[in-house]
């Protein structure tokens, strides 16, 4: 285990326990949950900061008792005044910070409402346009079939005998432009990817050669 | 002033926690009830932000010069929350009630005293650089809300024109407040550069719960009021380098990419600038008409849309650090980064391995001002 411990203190402190590190079990050894130990830790740690902040409530308190006692009772005296003054103090002290914590619960609470609201309209919103756009989708395929089987229908329509050698003639003029087409695309493609790299690399070394030359 | 005495001290009274700041803030109410209205309902980021201010600020205490620029900017930043001068005296009574309450016995008139003049010394800073500020700088600036369109039904744009005339850098953001989430202030870059009629544009994209977004994307009426503090940012143009330049937004982190962008326009011989635009969907690229528009005026510069998404992306499809990587070699270039903070940290990681000196990466950093 490893904590790291000032010299001026001998007491455990809310920091050691949040950056205490124990070494790793040996492999096959059983070892706790680290999950659970770090849970725990928190625990202890919030524990050790309330301990804390209800001794240093206490001690206040006892001073101001015992002030109260040295200056003689709350009597009519000056001091008294004052140390009644300073007791309502902490006290409205004490008050607004319950009250600004619980002012602080009821925003964070409207804001994880408000939060937890909008993501589910988002989530709900984007699974309606999806739905909507699968649906558009399929009506389109479905009439752009329609419209292929209307077409070849239309084509393999029985022509009259002396149409029938254009007809396979044209056929196979469609598909070599078509497979032309896509070539050429590819080609294209390629070339003009090659240009660009060709003028990056241009540019590079004219700029490089200006750096030398300068 | 015994340093390692008031170190001491704060360690032992920060071991109490939350209740530290908690009773700092009471007690300050209390005193000063005026005072409450500078502060937002919930003050829980408030306290964390307090207390680790003051960390850093004993953790430097005898090395004044070295926190000297924090403490400058705090002060100059506090003038848009409404901190006055004479605020200063009461928070130093406060903090010090604080810190005995939590030293119990260990208090001593000694570490009175070190307190005492290690607040006067912090406070002395902040409260010269606030007042230098306002020799120059309004606390902050009223802007009107012209208009408030939703290209994108999470993202909504605004045209505010800000009274007094606001002077800025492109690629620099402000501080903005909504009237009706007081005291809550969040930054917002400016989308556009400079304007003959100083109008600026916002874009802002709803955080699901998120305070200041959800009511900055509600309808907001043309006629409404925000406030706005001062520019800040160093995402901005070098426009002395000579370079190409590469622009790769995430979602709203278009709007200081195209206020350069905007910028870039008005130079003499533009160099040639890529902006890379992504979104996690088609419908996320909610600026790109008025892209695209932009790109056909301007023949140096390339838009390219890219959507994580892939389906119907109107440009490339795939993670934006992935289509920046295919589309070429930029070591050459400039480039700037905007957007959520983990595509942003996931291009300048590839860049950088990719060849690209890191001095020529600038990405979006609020510092210390981020509230």
């Amino acid at each position: 285990m490893t904590v790291t411990w000032h010299d001026d203190q001998k007491r455990l402190t809310p920091d050691q326990v949040r950056s205490v590190t124990f070494p790793a079990s040996r492999l096959g050894r059983r070892g706790y949950d680290e999950e659970h130990v770090r849970a725990f830790l928190r625990l202890v740690e919030r524990e050790l900061v309330a301990l804390m902040n209800e001794k240093v409530a206490l001690w206040n308190e006892v001073e101001r008792l015992r002030r109260r006692i040295i200056s003689g009772g709350p009597g009519p005296g000056a001091d008294a005044a004052a140390i009644g003054q300073d007791d309502a103090h902490v006290h409205a002290v004490r008050i607004l910070s319950s009250a600004q914590l619980t002012a602080e619960r009821y925003v964070a609470d409207a804001q994880a409402y408000s939060q937890r609201l909008t993501e589910e309209a988002r989530a709900r919103r984007d699974e309606m346009l999806a739905e909507a756009q699968r649906h558009a989708d399929l009506v389109a395929g479905e009439a752009s079939a329609r419209a292929r089987e209307a077409a070849v229908a239309a084509l393999d329509a029985p022509a009259p005998p002396r149409l029938e050698e254009d007809r396979r003639t044209l056929q196979a003029e469609i598909a070599y432009l078509r497979a032309f087409g896509e070539v050429y695309r590819t080609h294209l493609r390629a070339y003009t990817e090659g240009m660009l790299r060709s003028i990056d690399e241009w540019e590079r070394k004219e700029a490089q050669a200006l750096r030398q030359k300068t | 002033m015994d340093a390692a005495r008031l170190k001491a001290n704060f360690a032992h009274v920060a071991m109490h926690g939350d209740e530290v700041p908690l009773f700092f803030y009471s007690d300050l109410f209390i005193r000063n009830p005026q005072v409450r209205d500078l502060f937002p309902v919930s003050m829980a980021a408030q306290r964390d932000h307090l207390m680790a201010a003051l960390g850093r600020i004993v953790a430097s205490v005898d090395r004044a010069g070295e926190i000297t620029g924090f403490l400058q900017g705090l002060g100059r930043d506090h003038r848009k929350f409404g901190v006055l001068a004479e605020h200063y005296d009461a928070l130093g009574t406060s903090l010090l009630a604080t810190i005995a309450y939590f030293s119990g016995d260990t208090w001593t008139p000694d570490l009175a005293a070190d307190w005492r003049q290690a607040y006067e010394l912090i406070a002395g800073i902040m409260r010269r650089a606030a007042a230098d500020d306002e020799a120059e700088h309004p606390p902050y600036w009223t802007g009107t809300v012209l208009s408030c369109e939703r290209p994108a039904f999470d993202v909504s744009v605004l045209r505010v024109r800000p009274d007094p005339p606001l002077g800025y850098l492109p690629g620099q953001s402000v501080a903005v407040e909504v009237p009706s989430r007081p005291r809550l202030w969040r930054y917002y870059s400016i989308a556009n550069a400079p304007r003959p009629d100083g109008t600026l544009e916002f874009h802002v994209r709803m955080v699901d719960g998120g305070a200041v977004s959800m009511a900055l994307t509600r309808e907001l009426p043309a006629g409404a009021q925000l406030r706005l503090g001062p520019p800040v940012g160093a995402l901005t143009l070098d426009a002395a380098s000579g370079r190409d330049i590469l622009l790769i937004a995430g979602s709203t982190g278009l709007a200081p990419l195209k206020a350069l962008a905007e910028q870039v326009a008005g130079l003499a011989s533009p160099p040639r600038v890529h902006l890379f635009f992504g979104a996690r969907t088609a419908e996320g690229l909610y600026d790109l008409p008025g892209l695209l528009r932009l790109a056909r005026e301007h023949p140096w510069l390339t838009v390219v849309p890219v959507v994580a998404d892939g389906r119907r992306s109107p440009g490339e499809t795939g993670r934006l650090a992935d289509v920046v990587a295919r589309h070429g070699d930029w070591s050459a270039r400039d480039a700037y980064l905007a957007g959520p903070s983990e595509m942003v940290r996931e291009v300048q990681e590839r860049l950088v391995a990719a060849g690209m000196p890191g001095r020529q990466v600038h990405v979006e950093d609020f510092g210390w001002s981020e509230p």
